[in-house]
Formats: C-alpha cells, structure tokens, sequence
C-alpha cells in the first residue's frame, strides 16, 4: 500500500513539473542543498535554480519510493516478497528497470556482476541478518545451484524464477539507480546544474553558480577501517555524467586475520579475494557505473580492462595492491581528461 | 592513603600477622615447585571460597586442566559451598597454611579480601605453589613493590585475576585502537557504578566485618580496590602504560551505615603524553553501570559488560574542498546507535572471560610461560588504586614515584 502510495506521489509531482520551469535563462541562481539519510548511507544534493525547485520531502519520498521496491531490509518490499514468493512476482517500474539494466550488465560482465548473488551473500554474514559462522565448502556447493540470472525470466512486468531457491539483492545497483531517479527528478523540475550523491555515488550536470565552475569530485583513498574520514586521492571533473566506486575497504568481515570482502564472486561462491582494492567507474549515468563497479573489482585489474575494452562509453580509475604490498593506481585510457589535479 | 592494618581481627587464624610481617623481613626461601606435565591435571586448592571464591570453583569444575582437591575458608557455609563444587576425595581447611602444607598441591587460588592478599601469596610461594591471586594485588604500595621482587626469585606462575585481559572483547578494542580506528586518543571515561549499599547478609553481628570487609579502609581500598580496579587494569593494558599521576576526591555521602571507605570516588589519572583516565564508582546510581569510554578524535568506543559500540565522528571533513566525494558507501547509523565491536571467532563460544583467564593460567603452569596478567601489571595496578585513595584522602596529587617501578 504505501508503496503504491508514495509512487503515485512521485507520479503526480512528476505531471505538474512537467509544468513548471525553475530555472529560467537569466535570472540570478543560488545555490540549494539537501541532506539526508537514505538506504543505510547519506544522500546529498546540491543544486542551482532561481527559486526552491526540489524539496527534502519530496526527495524523501522517493527514496521511500525506492526502498518499497528494492529494499532488502524493508519488510514487505516487492523485492522480498519476490524472494519470498515459489515463482515470482509482477514488477513495478523501479524493479522492471534495475532488474533490466541488471540482465544487460550481467552478461556484458560475463556474469561476474549478477542480483541472484543474494543466497551466497548471506550465507556470509553480509545479508540482512547477522551470522556467527562461517559457511565451508559444501555449503557453499549446496547454494551454487540457486545463483545465476539465467534463472531469471521476465516477460511483460512478471520476473519469474525458475527455482523457489533464486532470491536477488540489487544492493549492488540500486544505489546508482536512485542517484539517476534524483537525478531525474531535478531535470523534470527544470533544474539543469545539479551534484546528487547517494553514499558515494554521484552525477552531476551543468556548472556551479554564480562563478560557472565545474563541480569537482574527490575520489577517496582507501582506508584501514570503517571509520576513518575520507582522504581525497585524485580530484575529477566529470560534466553531465555520473562517477561511482566499490571498494571492500568499508564493508568486510574479519576471519582468522583474513579479511572477508563484501563483494561475493557469483561464479565461484567465495568473497572475492582480489588485488584491486577500489574501483573508479565515470559512465553516462549512474545505474551503468554502479552495475559495473563490483565486476571490475571481482575481475582483477587485467580482467577490469579486458571488460573496458567493449566500453568505450566508460573509464575507469582503480587502486590495487601490487604483488610487493604496496598500493598503485592505474586507469583506463580515457580517464585521463576527468582528472582536474 | 589507606594505613597498613595494626590490629587483625578475631576471625582471622592466629599467626597470620607473624606471617606477613616475616614476609617482609626474614629470609625469602621458597620450596622448589612440583613441576607440572603438560598431560598432568594441575591439582588446584582455593583458599577463600567466598562468594567470588565458589564462583571460581565453579567455573574450575567445567575445566579440565584443573583437579580442585583442597579448600579452604573460615566462615563453615563457605568452606561447605566450595567442597560441594570440589573433586570427590577434596581436603577442606581452615588454616589456609595447612592446605599450603600438602606438597601434593600445585597451585592455588587466592579468594580472599584484599589485605589477606600479601601475606598468603608470600606464604604460597615459600611453600612452591603457581598462584591465581585474586584481584586487586595487594594492600598497599610496599606490599606490591616487595611481592614483585620474591614472585621473581621463586620462578612461579604467577597470576592476577584482572580477566579482562583474556577476554576477547578487549583483545578486539585493542587491536581497533592500533589500527587507528578512533584517532587520537586522548582520554578515557572509566565508571563502575550500582545503586546498592553493596553489602552481604550477616546472621551474626559478629561477622559484619569478616563478610562485608569491603566496608573497611582496614581490609581493603573500596570501591576503587574492589571496583574500579577492573578499569585501571583495562587501561593500563590498553595503553601499555601506567599513570604518571593522579587527582580525586571522594566521599561517604549516601551509605552513612558505619562503613569507612568511600561510598562515592571520583579520581583522573594521568598517561603519558597527557592522556586522562577518569575513574569512577557511585554506589548510588546503575545507570550503565559498567562502562569504559574511549574518546578518539575519529570515534568513540563505549565498553560495556560483555559488548562495546562505536560512534564514529562526522566524517564530513574531506568536502570543502571538493564537491563531492566517490567512494566506497560510509554505512550511517541512527543518531545515538553505535555500531557493535565483532570480536571472537566466527562460531566461537561466548564464555565467561573468567574462563579464559583461569585456561590460560592452566596453560603457563603447565608450559611455564609468564601470564598476562602478571604480577607486574597486577603491581601496576595496585599501585594505581592506592594512588588515587590517596589523592582523595590527603586532596593532593599523587606521583607515581620512580621507585615503584625500578
């Protein structure tokens, strides 16, 4: 119900924007921020328009929008009941597009980004509840048989799996997904000089105000733990477009002295162990750069550019840890003309 | 600071005093220890079998390097209350001297209040026995600088029962500390409260200062000997440093029930490079209880009983210069929620830490190998605590003197 509820308020907003020009050319624009808290991260948004054209409300409730459909961790979110349910469920239009855009990335990855992940991911203590142990081998042999998104098929707005066993997790997109809806939001408002960031996902479009500058973006230097404030690296520019990373320096588990990464390899059902450490993706638009982030994590430096090569529409920037220990960065051919200093 | 007791009371056996003042002066001669095999059961005896002393044996029954043959206490219940949880054929004593006289017993556990400490583990160690002593050490600061010197010459295993040590909990906070989690550190927030007059019941009027001789400055520190000890220990350990100095004040301003030590002490300890340990006992409010705070400038860590959170501090610092930042998701948490410290290893049973400090005890005695807590540490902290009574009683700082620990 309140799923139902909050989308058809995003609808009806969407309607009378289509109205409603914020900004016009000309006039003075200032500057608009918004903050909060949103899918277990923060989420920012600043942008320039002449008058208020995005509220934190309204802003707020897409993200509710948006957690009814693709949250894990909301109880009765369509996503659940589809993990819940023996065949499937009928897609609303948040799930229809990730779950879309999710199949087309899956196979440009050779399946090393893939939703139906989520059984393993538990199984590792990294889903939505807490596990004490460790699974071995065998258990992990066992899930096996339930990854793999040719177990999906979707027809019309049915996504129908071929097994009770295939659940999915879209945490590894959903985020870019949302930084696009924001994103989209402002556009339908009219406002066309925008930063929105979703717990270090970004896109920006346009120029700062009054001075026309370009944004600029840090991207963060891994660090030890958890909690340490963010250190910028290397400062991009990257126009209309979006930038997004994964890194498994945050979110791990701690086993035996061995790190555990977040990052779970569909394939061979075991937390990637991998040399990258953080993985840079600039792309058109966020859901692309969010859906490929992990893949090139999960497919170590050679096999990252390997999966680059067929994308020139995309450049990457990523830090490993070379065979001596220490940490190096390389990117992609392209990636070059973001950088700002 | 607390004066050396100059009269014993009735409860305690004859020839005590004569013990412990010869453990200062005579000659220090302790008999060779029996040496224990590693495949051997440690034959185990437990002089005071108080409550903390029959919570021991009771943990000791479920481990098996431990043969419990011999307790010994002088109140009847609690001599009775430890045999009951002791090995089938098991001695019991009154004169802890006699139990120390059975060359078949390789280790003990010292049980008893505080000032009874010294003089027992001196007499230990004369007749060749491996010590779990209780916490905190001793009485005062001689009894602690001396025992340090005659633990040395007799080649025993030697062990205090600050736990926390061996728990894995602090193991993990450690380790969070030295991989920079929380920054600087610059001070720590220590409080041991309960809202209790923390007595036990007495039947017999004549016992009141036997059974509740937390009560008395003649028996032992107070809430900071037999409390806070715990958090002196855990910061020393933390910080693998000892206080330079220390402020306090304290008070009977609640229990006026006849007791002489504090019933409230609030003192600070210094660290070196100024880091500031408050320490803290109030036996008038529970609210958290138990808790150590650490205070970084990247987090915070509470401690807690048998979990610790942590509160990372914004993290906003690195925007400013730059619009936005990409990187791996910073998971937020509810305002005032921590984020819980995993420690332990996955499927690993929760136990009493008590448990891991009396295995590992199990496991010097056997293998020889100096424990953790040691009685160095154990000196440190006693000397802490008698510091900081100190500094409450005469309300003026208090040195740690380089003497203490030449």
């Amino acid at each position: 119900m309140m799923k139902q509820k909050a989308y058809s308020t995003w609808l009806a907003a969407l309607a009378i924007c289509l109205f409603n020009i914020a900004s016009r050319p000309g006039g003075a624009l200032k500057t608009f921020r918004i903050n909060g808290r949103a899918q277990g991260t923060t989420y920012a948004v600043t942008y320039y328009a002449e008058r208020e054209a995005v509220s934190q409300t309204q802003t707020d409730s897409i993200f509710k929008s948006l957690d009814a459909s693709l949250s894990i961790y909301q109880p009765g979110s369509l996503i659940n009941t589809f993990n819940a349910s023996r065949e499937g469920v009928e897609m609303d239009l948040h799930l229809s597009r990730v779950v879309e855009r999710s199949m087309q990335i899956y196979k440009q990855t050779g399946g090393l980004f893939d939703i139906t992940v989520y059984p393993l991911v538990n199984a590792w203590g990294f889903g939505t509840k807490d596990e004490d142990g460790l699974p071995d081998s065998a258990a992990i042999r066992r899930i096996l048989p339930c990854v793999g998104s040719v177990n999906l098929q979707t027809s019309g707005n049915s996504l129908v799996k071929s097994n009770p066993c295939i659940q999915i997790d879209v945490n590894g997109i959903a985020q870019g997904y949302s930084v696009d809806i924001v994103a989209d939001f402002l556009e339908v408002r009219g406002v066309s000089n925008y930063l929105v960031e979703v717990g270090g996902e970004i896109r920006t479009k346009g120029r700062k105000y009054p001075g026309k500058e370009k944004m600029s973006i840090g991207i963060e230097t891994p660090s030890a733990t958890e909690f340490d404030t963010p250190v910028i690296r290397e400062v991009i520019s990257i126009g209309d477009g979006a930038v997004t990373t994964s890194g498994s320096y945050r979110k791990f588990r701690q086993s035996g002295g061995l790190r555990l990464s977040h990052i779970i390899n569909p394939k061979s059902g075991f937390p990637v162990q991998r040399e990258i450490i953080s993985a840079t993706v600039v792309a058109p638009d966020a859901i692309t750069a969010d859906g490929f982030d992990n893949a090139l994590l999960a497919a170590g430096v050679n096999g990252a550019f390997e999966i680059l090569k067929k994308h020139p529409e995309m450049d990457a920037y990523l830090i490993y840890k070379k065979t001596d220990g220490n940490v190096a960065d390389t990117a992609s051919a392209g990636f070059a003309r973001h950088v700002v200093r | 600071m607390i004066q050396p007791p100059t009269s014993r009371r009735d409860f305690i056996t004859t020839g005590l005093a004569a013990v412990a003042g010869a453990g200062l002066s005579a000659a220090f001669t302790p008999a060779f220890a029996v040496t224990v095999r590693p495949a051997d059961k440690i034959r185990l005896g437990i002089i005071g079998t108080g409550s903390r002393g029959a919570g021991l044996a009771t943990l000791i029954r479920e481990i098996t390097d431990y043969d419990l043959v011999a307790c010994c206490d002088i109140i009847p219940e609690n001599l009775q209350k430890g045999l009951s949880l002791a090995s089938a054929n098991a001695k019991g004593y009154t004169d802890y001297r006699k139990l120390l006289d059975d060359k078949s017993i390789d280790a003990v556990v010292i049980a008893t209040p505080l000032y009874l400490h010294y003089p027992m583990a001196v007499a230990a160690l004369q007749a060749g026995k491996h010590i779990y002593l209780e916490k905190s050490m001793t009485y005062d600061i001689t009894q602690a600088i001396d025992l340090v010197k005659k633990v040395k010459a007799s080649g025993l295993v030697f062990q205090v029962g600050y736990q926390y040590r061996y728990y894995g909990l602090y193991h993990r906070v450690k380790e969070i500390m030295k991989e920079n989690w929380l920054g600087k550190i610059t001070h720590f927030e220590c409080q041991y409260n309960r809202n209790s007059n923390w007595r036990f019941p007495v039947k017999d009027p004549k016992m009141e200062r036997a059974i509740n001789w937390r009560m008395y400055r003649e028996y032992c520190g107070g809430p900071l000997s037999e409390l806070c000890a715990h958090e002196i220990d855990v910061v020393n350990y933390l910080t693998d440093s000892r206080p330079v100095k220390v402020v306090g004040l304290g008070g009977i301003n609640y229990w006026k029930d006849g007791r002489d030590t504090y019933d409230n002490i609030r003192t600070v300890y210094e660290y070196p490079n100024g880091v500031k340990a408050s320490v803290t006992s109030v036996l008038s409010n529970a609210y958290n209880g138990y808790s150590i705070r650490i205070l970084g400038d990247k987090a915070t860590v509470e401690i807690l009983r048998d979990k610790a959170f942590i509160y990372p501090e914004s993290t906003n610092n690195a925007k400013g210069v730059v619009d936005g930042v990409t990187g791996a998701t910073i998971a937020v948490t509810t305002q005032g929620k921590g984020v819980e410290v995993k420690f332990g290893k996955p499927g690993e049973a929760e136990l009493e830490p008590t448990v891991f400090a009396l295995k590992d005890f199990a496991e010097c005695v056997k293998n020889k190998k100096e424990p953790t807590s040691n009685v160095e540490t154990g000196r440190d902290g006693s000397i802490a605590i008698h510091m900081g009574n100190a500094a409450a009683d005469t309300e003026k700082v208090q040195y740690w003197k380089p003497e203490y620990s030449a």
